[in-house]
């Protein structure tokens, strides 16, 4: 080995070790920056965070840039991108309040055993709402996060806070490193690809959160590379991996199995088409335009027979929104959906990578029209409408349809996995065409052969100059595309003194009981033992009933109420509790409730937590 | 090809460790994973030990993933197959423990089940694809 090149994989090797520092470092920032009550994470994050992942992030693309091997770099962004999705699982007691605590909410109830005949432990009322509940949006991961729990011996709160950051981690960089291998066969490009993919705030969003509609982005990751591979290849193989992620992507959340099993249907479409006369005839544009509209069609259908598995569930295609809205509001929602309510920073960050993406689409498409279609050409052309697909669904369900059950920017996930391999492909193909123009005009530059090494040197200054550009922005791309991802504005997440009351009560109460509460109680009790778990009974967070008898509690806090709700969770509810919290009732109307509770006397405080802040009173029936 | 042949020296005890695994003479590592699960079982009924429950994991993991990986995946290059052996696997435990779910429920024994099942249903069709490889 020549001098310079031990000294360059010295150097190397001195980046990587000072990068894996890097990321411990950010890891152990996080930790020490972990609260206890926070409304964000920008309120407790460590000052330092950003500055460092900024650096980590830029290095990691400054390694990219040289000759280490891909699966090295690979795993050097498995690494990074769980530390990117980890942030709300590690800062937070009970990570983000949102869907995530209800699932945990259900599992609960499995890990527990509270479930012993079957899912759903309530009868259903038909034979639809039975199915809806077989494939609905809990049972698959509870299964897995049970498994796990089990599998390592740790209390399913855990398995479930960190089962998405690990999974998609792990999995999504390496699903756009191979679907990127398939358009361009070049491992850097593929490369780049698993790390911009977390350039995308909407992918960074849902990779952090563990619910259901995550795994299912996951699967749908893989459902997409092996229709690819099914279009490229032919094999059997292909066709059913192809099918069992649509399937699993199905088994994880309906939304993201109904857009998995329309992307199948359009590869069977392409597949066909190009079969039969490589797609140039007439009548094989006609057939894929059709199939492309009866997959884009899917998905909006499908919501609207949600209601035949979900009684309940109301949607319909309506122009409600078009008398609501003004024209202005309605072109700009035709334009860039949501983001219209969104502020610039944030507009540009989430708009950047499509639109990037979509543009070399286009560019590539445009190349293509020029030769003879290849298993590149025809994959880029799949890509390219499954990314109109999603375009064109996400403004139907924006725009034309009501009730749905879900909000419409799920969508952008599956638009941002689509284009980010063509995001890294053009920002590679861009890098390389500069390099390549630099050194073809080298000799020019410095026309005597004696001084081509002096020629040389300026080249690879020039090369180096643009890796190190390069870097700068798309690092700082990435952790702007963070500070975005992760909400600014945010109620109070769950606290440590509402997990521990639920706790508290949890070990100190030998009878079956109730507990009255604001839905935040009601969070943090359903993480810790369930929901609507017969002997710790926490009303659901949408039943009308814990609203109602808290808002009674509120006005007259007597014993009455609580009797009330024992009586309706069941004869045998021998306890019930009254959680109060200053932080959610605010200052004056708690301080009313603990003195009114206290002057009457039939309540007992049970216990008072977070010095002050949270109050258990319990009443006993006779 | 990632961990392929340009990669050989840095990875072949790798490659090795992963063929003698995936021949499972004997049956020795099919047996080895059932010992992991009862190790597992165990572990949950008496010890409640997470070191032993992550070791257990990570060996059960490895034995399982690599025998999917090389019934399914064989063509692919040795991180991807080991990759989707395990993504296989968990999808096979996700699947079976949801059909655990619907039917009774997930308690310690059945959760057992379900990992003797899925060991099983590995060693069988990486079996299966060592006969069809000879044949």
């Amino acid at each position: 080995m020549l001098h310079s090149q031990r000294k360059s994989k010295k150097l190397l090797c001195m980046g990587e070790f000072f990068y894996l520092f890097l990321v411990g470092l950010s890891f152990y920032l996080l930790l020490a920056s972990r609260a206890g009550e926070a409304h964000t994470i920008w309120e407790v994050l460590h000052p330092l965070f950003i500055p460092i992942f900024f650096i980590a992030t830029i290095l990691l693309f400054a390694i990219l840039f040289t000759s280490e091997k891909v699966s090295y770099i690979l795993l050097f962004i498995i690494v990074h991108s769980i530390l990117l999705h980890s942030l709300f699982s590690i800062l937070f007691p009970a990570g983000d309040l949102s869907g995530q605590q209800m699932i945990l909410g259900r599992t609960r109830l499995v890990f527990d055993n509270t479930v012993i005949h079957g899912w759903p432990p309530w009868p259903p009322k038909t034979i639809q709402t039975q199915i809806y509940q077989w494939f609905g949006e809990i049972n698959s991961q509870a299964a897995v996060s049970t498994v796990f729990a089990r599998m390592f011996s740790l209390d399913i709160f855990w398995v479930h806070m960190f089962l998405v950051p690990a999974l998609w981690g792990v999995l999504v960089p390496i699903a756009a490193f191979l679907t990127t291998k398939i358009l361009s066969e070049n491992e850097k490009a593929a490369a780049f690809s698993s790390l911009l993919v977390s350039a995308f705030p909407y992918t960074i969003y849902f990779g952090a959160i563990s619910v259901p509609n995550s795994l299912g982005f996951i699967f749908f990751f893989y459902a997409l590379y092996f229709s690819m591979k099914y279009l490229t290849i032919d094999s059997p193989r292909n066709t059913a991996w192809m099918l069992v992620f649509s399937f699993f992507s199905f088994l994880s959340h309906n939304l993201t199995g109904v857009v998995s099993f329309s992307l199948v249907v359009l590869a069977f479409a392409f597949k066909t088409s190009m079969k039969e006369d490589r797609g140039s005839s007439t009548t094989a544009k006609i057939w894929m335009f059709v199939a492309f509209l009866v997959c884009t069609s899917l998905l909006p259908l499908s919501f609207t027979y949600l209601q035949l598995f979900l009684p309940g569930s109301h949607v319909i295609f309506s122009l409600d929104k078009f008398y609501e809205s003004s024209t202005g509001e309605i072109v700009g929602l035709l334009l860039i959906g949501e983001l219209i309510h969104f502020d610039l920073k944030t507009r540009i960050l989430v708009i950047t990578g499509p639109l990037l993406g979509l543009l070399w689409m286009i560019y590539l498409s445009y190349k293509l029209k020029k030769g003879q279609p290849t298993k590149f050409g025809i994959c880029t052309l799949f890509l390219f409408a499954a990314f109109f697909m999603m375009l064109i669904d996400y403004r139907i369900l924006k725009l034309f349809m009501v009730g749905l059950p879900i909000n419409e920017e799920r969508l952008w996930v599956f638009r941002d996995f689509i284009a980010a391999p063509f995001v890294a492909l053009a920002i590679y193909a861009v890098v390389s065409s500069i390099k390549a123009f630099l050194e073809a005009k080298s000799p020019s530059i410095i026309p005597i052969s004696g001084l081509k090494v002096f020629s040389n040197a300026n080249v690879f200054s020039l090369s180096l100059i643009i890796n190190i550009l390069v870097s700068l922005l798309l690092g700082g791309w990435i952790t702007a595309s963070l500070s975005v991802a992760y909400p600014q504005v945010a109620p109070l997440q769950t606290t440590w003194y509402e997990l521990e009351a639920a706790k508290y009560i949890e070990e100190n109460t030998k009878e079956k009981y109730v507990v009255i509460g604001d839905v935040w109680t009601i969070f943090a009790g359903e993480m810790i033992v369930g929901i609507q778990n017969p002997g710790a009974y926490y009303f659901g967070e949408n039943d009308p009933r814990a609203y109602d008898l808290f808002a009674k509690m509120r006005k007259d806090p007597s014993p009455q109420v609580l009797v009330e709700a024992m009586n309706q969770t069941g004869a045998d509810t021998k306890v019930a509790y009254l959680i109060v919290t200053e932080p959610r009732l605010g200052t004056e109307e708690f301080n009313q409730v603990v003195s009114r509770v206290l002057e009457n006397g039939q309540l007992t405080v049970m216990g008072i937590f977070g010095d002050g802040k949270l109050y258990v009173f319990s009443y006993r029936k006779e | 090809m990632l961990f392929g042949d340009r990669e050989v020296d840095a990875s072949s005890q790798i490659s090795r460790l992963e063929t003698f695994i995936i021949l499972d003479k004997k049956l020795i590592f099919t047996l080895a994973s059932y010992f992991l699960v009862l190790a597992m079982y165990i572990n949950l009924q008496v010890l409640r030990s997470f070191v032993l429950g992550f070791m257990a994991s990570i060996f059960y993991f490895l034995i399982n993933g690599m025998f999917l990986g090389h019934a399914f995946f064989e063509q692919e290059a040795a991180f991807f197959r080991l990759t989707f052996g395990i993504l296989l696997l968990i999808m096979l435990l996700e699947f079976i423990g949801w059909l655990s779910v619907i039917i009774y429920n997930l308690d310690v024994v059945r959760f057992t089940l379900v990992l003797f099942v899925v060991a099983t249903l590995s060693s069988f069709l990486n079996r299966k694809a060592i006969s069809k490889n000879v044949t």
